[in-house]
């Protein structure tokens, strides 16, 4: 299972994910993300370490280089509601390994 | 999915002997020797036979749909006949209703030959060329003339040797985009509508209407002539098509191809074309970005695939700095 919590500070939302794909955050998973993201009306950031690229930018997300077992923060900020719904689906691709092995 | 609207395939099942003399008469340098009155009969099958066999009298698996072809060997056998032995042969081979006879070599008939061939009024054709390269020349202008074909709603330019068909809806800005690819020095090859041929097995060649070549019409503009404007440079007669661009206006949530990973192709004619989906929003400069759609293509055709390649180098990169911790 994956290693997530929700936590609403100061309006901006917050989950933590970890990849479980063999082949990590590549071009592919990264479109995923982004197509994801892309559903929030509100910006998305994806933190790495102490990295942190837009959601909705796929070379971005691919320049964290996120190997498996790497932990991902994903933060919406923006309207709540809609953010839960974005970071719950963003929970789903993750737990199914971006369709992959 | 990207899906262009294209109907009105049609497969050539017959060409009669009279289109394929007329049409193919200089480039095969065939002359009409006997059996005018045959003229209208149907080639069915796109190949020659040389009637060897059936000359010995073994008519099993005989091509009788296929034009047949007197060779050299073939007149000699006959030259060593007697005249009713002649008649006794080729009467065997006219009655299974050949399409038309050529003679190779520029070899004469016997009168034997002529008269038959107007009693059974299948048409006799002279050539100089030789067998090999008769039947070369002529199976691949059949191949032309059998080539199933359609026709597209779509513009079709030459971009660096890359034929790139623009498709999409009607005012989703084909016609400008052509005209900004031929002002870069791109030539058009037929607009708005494309006729497609299936020459080969591996081959889509695209050409435009004998009556609308050179000719464009664009919104605003009207009808406009491409080679008084542009030069004739500006225009390419046909020209293989190889990648197929559509047009579709942008919308929110729309699938958009981002990675350029996924292989999309589209089938026309049985055959696969490479083809993909590029939004238009105002701002994006259309014909830069088939321009660079065509080059792109160009390299994955040399062996380079750019994604793939971003792509392989980050995953070898990440494996890298997993295996350091």
């Amino acid at each position: 299972m994956t290693a997530s919590k929700t936590s609403d500070s100061s309006g901006t939302l917050e989950k933590d994910l970890v990849v479980q794909n063999k082949m990590g955050i590549h071009a592919r998973p990264a479109a995923m993300i982004v197509r994801v993201a892309n559903t929030y009306s509100g910006d998305v950031w994806v933190e790495k370490d102490d990295e942190q690229v837009n959601g909705k930018s796929i070379m971005g997300l691919m320049m964290l280089a996120a190997g498996r077992g790497s932990k991902l923060t994903i933060k919406a900020e923006g309207p709540s509601e809609e953010g839960l719904k974005m970071l719950e689906e963003m929970a789903a691709l993750f737990e199914r390994r971006f369709e992959e092995a | 999915m990207i899906d262009i609207h294209s109907n009105n395939t049609k497969f050539v099942e017959a060409v009669t002997v009279r289109e394929f003399y007329e049409s193919f008469k200089e480039p095969l340098r065939m002359e009409l020797v006997a059996g005018a009155a045959g003229l209208d009969k149907s080639i069915l099958e796109r190949s020659l036979n040389r009637p060897a066999l059936a000359l010995v009298g073994f008519f099993t698996a005989f091509a009788a749909k296929r034009i047949q072809l007197l060779g050299a060997g073939e007149m000699a056998y006959l030259r060593d006949k007697s005249a009713e032995e002649e008649r006794g042969i080729m009467s065997a081979i006219l009655e299974r209703k050949v399409p038309c006879m050529i003679i190779s070599r520029h070899l004469a008939p016997s009168k034997t030959l002529l008269e038959l061939a107007n009693k059974y009024k299948t048409p006799l054709i002279r050539s100089p060329l030789k067998s090999k390269t008769f039947t070369t020349e002529a199976t691949l202008l059949l191949e032309e003339k059998f080539a199933p074909r359609t026709h597209i709603h779509g513009t079709l330019l030459d971009i660096k040797g890359i034929g790139a068909l623009i498709c999409g809806e009607s005012g989703v800005g084909k016609s400008e985009c052509a005209l900004a690819l031929i002002e870069r020095g791109h030539s058009l090859v037929a607009d708005d509508l494309t006729y497609i041929k299936r020459v080969s097995e591996r081959e889509l060649v695209g050409t435009s209407a004998e009556l609308s070549r050179g000719y464009m019409e664009c919104r605003g503009l009207g009808i406009i002539n491409i080679a008084d404007l542009f030069g004739v440079r500006s225009l390419r007669m046909d020209k293989r098509l190889d990648l197929i661009v559509k047009f579709t206006l942008w919308q929110r949530g729309m699938h958009e191809e981002r990675t350029g990973l996924e292989e999309c192709n589209v089938e026309i004619l049985g055959l696969n074309v490479p083809a993909m989906e590029i939004p238009v929003r105002p701002g994006r400069d259309m014909a830069r970005l088939v321009e660079v759609a065509a080059m792109v293509q160009a390299l994955k055709k040399m062996g380079h695939d750019s994604a793939a390649e971003f792509n392989e180098r980050l995953i070898a990169h990440m494996e890298q700095s997993r295996k350091k911790k």
